[in-house]
């Protein structure tokens, strides 16, 4: 089955008008423009349509070629940037008709990918272009509203589009599921298109990523994917601070994080020794994180949060200014020691009840049991059954103790088959 | 074949009467007369660990009630218990009832009373006084200076010394031979050595030995060697090796699997850096290291960062090393 590379995006792609969800008034604002400029009717040159990603912008425009016959040029704002390039596309632009004899329409996606500070030269060749066409531009963005867009947009009709309702989405991924034949639970679809805070693409990718080749798709199958997107919210946090040169830069990569301080310290404490490999980064790096976590103990205790600021810029800023080479690429670790406190949960709730057994019987607190008691007693458990029967019936042990005392089951066997 | 119950040896020989309490004797003299008079005060027992503080205080509640005492006694813990609030309730809930008995007053042995912040510690004066009529406090604590004033001055103050080599080797022997174990001289001595005055590390050590058959200073070594993981002193010399990341995961063992915290690693880190093969000079800095990273985890919150910020200065110190010749 070579079924898996078709992207689900692409295989339930709309191909009518009809079929887009949402953003109703933009795509009729759109045609409308479109069929006055295609009679030939002064309008402006070009249509900006701009808005979030993943709402059907690009769709429209594709759409809209089907719909009208016509040869679809696409082009990325990157194009532009060498000159032969530009003529090439300056040259089909200014052409009447297609070999095919057919109209063109001519797409330029994401024109505020554009680098302004490189690539001044690119932004005219499109205003250029938008000037010289004699068929029609279209262009899209998510953000026109960098000052530099001025010119270029005063020549555009603006439509602007929204992010998609999370109904029309969970409609939308549930004819998905149909074709697929997928049985799919209606929380698991909400979760995916809640998170997808609008963008249809990314939740098309989203389902096709969880219900691949599964009958059934329920809520615990789709909560990874919220773990998938903190794992990498840390990654790009790690990456910022520790390739910053300068204070505010590694203070602005924190701050981007949606994850919690907790977390995030946990996150440079884990990865650190493998980004710091020199001996100085290392303890300059230790020591920042030293000196913010003595800001977060006095918080605790005092409950002043206006100390916050220092403590996540020791940890940010801090960290970043200890490195001294250049910073290189290393596969960042998820917290080990979260995935071992997880792991050793049952662990440590047996681990609490031996010693509450030893402190209400020993008239002592399970800290002083832990250290006093509890190394004698392995002791004993490990090499006298004999006794350590007994201890266990007083200390009225389960069998799971007595495992956890013996740090074997064939130890534990010999004990529990003399009680 | 299994004839009396089996226990800890700890609890097995603790004195059921005041008589048998081990040296203390100015204590024992005056918590008599406390007694013979059936009238006691709240009382403060400080001193270090296992020199009997606990031992006196249920001894003095048989004497008081006899089969009742368990009835006229509350045993709490500063260090298990749930902050103050919940100390007061349960002191609230335990005091409302009345004594069993001729003895017009229960008791509430409160342990480890100088873990409690001084906050804790005068919301609990207030509480001895609310329920001063029907109930009297013992406090125990290692340290006497950590009770705040107030408290210690509505307390009779009782300072319990480090016990005698003589005293500990006595309660010993008699165990051991009580016990039928087999030890020797060299078995004695050193647990003599390891117990440091604690007569209930002393006996623990004692049972823990036995069960290796004989107890000599091998099997009370071995013992001990087990009680003191061996795990720190590797992580130190890992750490100074280089192998950073190495050492953090045996830090992370001994946090999580031995179930060590912070402060206990710590405070053997202490213990073994004279016994690493560094300069002395190089020891005397590392110790400062340890001491500062000690005081950095009672300031902060993450023990096992505060740990590897000092294996780092391990590794910086062992690069020196090797650096210099």
């Amino acid at each position: 089955m070579n079924t898996s590379s078709i992207l689900w995006v692409n295989k339930y792609k709309p191909k009518s008008f009809e079929e887009i969800i949402g953003n109703y008034k933009a795509i009729s604002e759109f045609r409308s423009w479109l069929e006055n400029k295609l009679k030939g009717k002064a309008v402006k040159h070009a249509a900006l349509l701009w808005g979030p990603p993943g709402v059907g912008k690009t769709l429209t425009v594709e759409v809209a070629a089907s719909t009208y016959n016509l040869e679809l040029i696409q082009m990325n704002a990157s194009d532009f940037r060498t000159r032969y390039r530009v003529e090439r596309i300056l040259g089909r632009a200014s052409e009447t008709y297609s070999l095919l004899g057919r109209g063109r329409i001519i797409l330029v996606d994401e024109v505020d990918g554009i680098n302004m500070a490189e690539d001044r030269g690119g932004l005219n060749a499109i205003i250029k272009l938008v000037d010289l066409s004699i068929h029609p531009v279209v262009l899209t963005a998510n953000d026109p509203w960098n000052p530099n867009f001025r010119e270029l947009r005063e020549r555009c009709k603006l439509i602007k589009y929204s992010r998609v309702n999370v109904r029309s989405i969970v409609s939308f991924l549930r004819k998905i599921c149909l074709a697929e034949g997928i049985a799919a639970d209606p929380s698991a679809l909400k979760f995916i298109a809640d998170r997808s805070g609008g963008d249809v693409r990314s939740a098309i990718n989203d389902l096709q990523s969880v219900a691949f080749g599964k009958r059934r798709l329920t809520l615990e199958d789709v909560n990874w994917i919220a773990f998938r997107d903190r794992q990498l919210d840390a990654f790009e946090v790690l990456r910022g601070i520790f390739s910053s040169s300068n204070c505010r830069a590694a203070k602005a990569a924190l701050s981007r994080s949606t994850l919690d301080y907790n977390m995030l310290l946990q996150w440079i404490h884990e990865n650190l020794p493998l980004q710091y490999t020199l001996i100085e980064e290392l303890i300059g790096g230790y020591e920042a994180l030293s000196r913010a976590d003595i800001y977060f103990g006095r918080i605790r205790s005092s409950q002043d949060w206006s100390l916050l600021s220092y403590a996540l810029d020791l940890m940010s800023a801090g960290v970043a200014m200890a490195r001294r080479r250049k910073f290189r690429f290393v596969k960042y670790n998820f917290p080990e020691r979260i995935r071992l406190l997880s792991q050793t949960r049952t662990f440590r709730s047996v681990k609490n009840h031996v010693l509450s057994a030893i402190a209400k019987k020993c008239h002592v607190s399970k800290r002083i049991a832990g250290v006093e008691y509890l190394p004698f007693l392995k002791v004993i458990f490990e090499l006298d059954p004999e006794t350590a029967s007994g201890i266990a019936k007083w200390l009225d042990l389960d069998s799971a103790s007595i495992i956890f005392l013996t740090g074997s089951y064939d130890k534990a066997e010999r004990i529990l088959l003399r009680m | 074949m299994v004839t009396a119950t089996m226990m800890l040896w700890t609890e097995k020989y603790r004195p059921k009467n005041l008589d048998e309490v081990v040296d203390q004797r100015e204590v024992v003299e005056r918590v008599k007369e406390f007694v013979k008079r059936r009238n006691v005060p709240h009382m403060l027992f400080a001193g270090p660990p296992g020199t009997g503080k606990t031992s006196v205080a249920l001894a003095l509640a048989h004497e008081l009630y006899g089969e009742y005492w368990r009835r006229n006694v509350l045993e709490l813990n500063a260090s298990d218990e749930r902050g103050i609030q919940t100390v007061r309730e349960r002191v609230k809930d335990y005091a409302r009832t009345m004594p069993i008995g001729d003895v017009p007053f229960k008791i509430i042995i409160l342990d480890e009373a100088d873990n409690m912040t001084s906050d804790a510690q005068q919301a609990l004066r207030r509480t001895m006084e609310l329920y001063t009529r029907t109930c009297r406090f013992i406090l125990i604590a290692n340290y006497s200076s950590k009770i705040i004033e107030p408290i210690q001055s509505r307390c009779a103050v009782f300072r319990f010394q480090p016990l005698s080599n003589e005293d500990i080797a006595g309660r010993i022997k008699m165990i051991a031979e009580n016990e039928g174990v087999n030890i020797d001289e060299s078995g004695l001595k050193a647990i003599l050595y390891v117990a440091e005055g604690d007569l209930r590390r002393a006996i623990n050590t004692l049972q823990a030995a036995a069960a290796l058959g004989v107890v000599n200073d091998k099997s009370v070594y071995r013992v001990v060697g087990r009680a003191n993981p061996l795990e720190i002193k590797e992580m130190m010399e890992l750490a100074l090796n280089g192998e950073f990341i190495k050492a953090r995961e045996k830090l992370r063992d001994l946090m999580v699997h031995y179930g060590l915290s912070g402060v206990d690693i710590v405070r053997q880190m202490h213990r073994e850096v004279f016994s690493l093969t560094l300069p002395e000079h190089s020891k005397v800095k590392l110790i400062d290291k340890i001491g500062e990273i000690n005081f950095r985890m009672i300031e902060g919150s993450d023990e096992e960062i505060q740990l590897s910020a000092l294996l780092a200065y391990f590794a910086l110190y062992g690069e020196e090393l090797r650096d210099t010749g």
